[in-house]
């Protein structure tokens, strides 16, 4: 069966075509960032995208594709383009020594989500809300605001009202799943099962 | 008694061969990501029919493998809609949309139910179908008006699914008995706050719905009275259990 999914057609290479030319555009949908809060009082944390054609749908498909396991309270996601990230750092340098001062400006300020990457190759970690009226006034006032003695490598600072949020009736969407025991694999304790039908049939 | 079992058998049974019927596109989705949550739902809906039959094995009924994987067609009583084939996916959007509000909408009145294992079943799965409905409601908005095919191909999924639809609402022959006693409010009830529910999320979109008087609903499912698709459904879906039904899993 041909898949509607163009990432999945991509398998297979077109291994027919004789002529040279350039790489076609990719046919499929942006990408949307999903975040998620593990427990209450627990930072949010990223973890991974969806591909969805708007801001909506990747909330409805980030939920099953990120939160159907693990309990968690809470999710939100925003599309890719929204998200302004610091250059990286390494080292014991911190990102924020690199972050400078904005210029001053008569712009409306509104609020931005700043998000810490603590360890190289970890999740970015929600630090904490500042207002300002561009990314880089958000970075810049976070580093006033969450510049600790932590060596921080890469900031991300995503304004609030890009974000699809979980609303507060949403809250409940989660309420089941520390009993889907069915969907952890260790539940089913395979291992278990197969010694004791080797102890029985020896 | 019995009419309290004959509503738990109807809306067990729905759950059951619609997680199934669902549970057929795991691998074949039109994204991989929608693969996901839509097979995540089908899983929801066999564990609330399985919630649902171990309420029934509490009352005397079998155990839940056994009414599950051991009845023929003719003893099950879920609506016609939830057993015809998936079809395109546009159709299977429709059903899950057409039926899931229902299903919501049921259980929301079920929670006020007097016969406590229901209200309190119905209570904790809210959040389960908040998602289920959030689902349908943002694909049947944004397909219902993204282009000329989608349009056209969930209008004429719609046109075909409506009168599967109102089978849902087939009354038991116990419904006087249900509404005296506060165990249910009734299926005339549940069917006009759906007809209202439905007429707000498609009149959002460029689909439109008929007279709702020009419509006969198809029913006799809820009697045991099915379509030739439901016994090759049952036969795959017990076809592992009957090879040995002691089995331990």
């Amino acid at each position: 069966m041909k898949s509607l999914d163009p990432r999945v057609n991509r398998l297979q290479p077109d291994v027919t075509g004789k002529s040279i030319a350039p790489k076609a555009a990719l046919d499929q949908f942006g990408t949307f960032e999903v975040f998620v809060q593990p427990k209450d009082g627990k930072p949010f944390q990223h973890e991974g995208i969806v591909h969805a054609p708007d801001l909506e749908l990747a909330y409805v498909l980030a939920k099953e594709a990120f939160t159907r396991r693990f309990t968690c309270t809470s999710l939100y996601v925003v599309d890719t383009r929204d998200v302004y990230t610091s250059p990286t750092t390494e080292g014991d340098q911190s990102v924020y020594s690199l972050i400078e001062a904005p210029l001053a400006t008569n712009e409306v300020k509104t609020s931005y989500e700043i998000y810490h990457l603590l360890k190289r190759g970890k999740q970015h970690l929600h630090a904490g809300t500042v207002e300002a009226s561009t990314p880089q006034e958000a970075m810049y006032t976070a580093r006033q605001k969450f510049g600790t003695d932590k060596t921080i490598y890469n900031v991300w600072a995503i304004r609030t009202n890009a974000i699809r949020l979980t609303t507060p009736e949403e809250k409940d969407l989660w309420n089941t799943l520390p009993e889907k025991k069915f969907r952890d694999a260790t539940d089913y304790k395979g291992g278990d099962k197969l010694k004791s039908f080797l102890e029985r049939s020896s | 008694m019995q009419s309290l079992k004959e509503l738990l058998y109807k809306i067990a049974d729905d759950q059951l061969i619609l997680g199934h019927r669902n549970s057929e596109w795991t691998g074949f989705g039109p994204l991989l990501e929608e693969d996901i949550a839509f097979s995540s739902m089908a899983q929801d809906k066999i564990g609330q029919s399985y919630a649902l039959y171990q309420i029934l094995h509490d009352l005397g009924e079998q155990a839940p493998d056994t009414v599950a994987f051991m009845r023929n067609a003719n003893q099950f009583h879920n609506c016609i809609l939830v057993e015809l084939p998936n079809g395109e996916y546009d159709f299977s959007l429709i059903r899950h949309f057409l039926f899931d509000t229902a299903q919501a909408l049921r259980f929301d009145m079920l929670a006020e139910s007097s016969f406590q294992p229901l209200a309190e079943l119905a209570r904790k799965i809210k959040g389960e179908l908040r998602y289920h409905t959030l689902h349908a409601n943002t694909f049947i908005k944004k397909l219902g008006s993204a282009t000329t095919e989608s349009i056209n191909r969930l209008q004429q999924s719609l046109d075909f699914a409506l009168p599967y639809a109102l089978g849902i609402f087939e009354e038991s022959p116990y419904e006087t008995e249900l509404i005296a006693e506060g165990i249910f409010a009734g299926e005339k009830v549940l069917r006009e706050k759906w007809i209202e529910k439905t007429e707000d999320i498609i009149k959002q979109t460029s689909l439109h719905l008929p007279d709702w008087h020009t419509i006969t609903p198809i029913t006799g499912g809820r009697l045991g009275q099915h379509t030739e698709h439901l016994q090759p459904l049952l036969d795959e879906m017990s076809e592992v259990f009957k090879i040995d039904p002691a089995a331990e899993w």
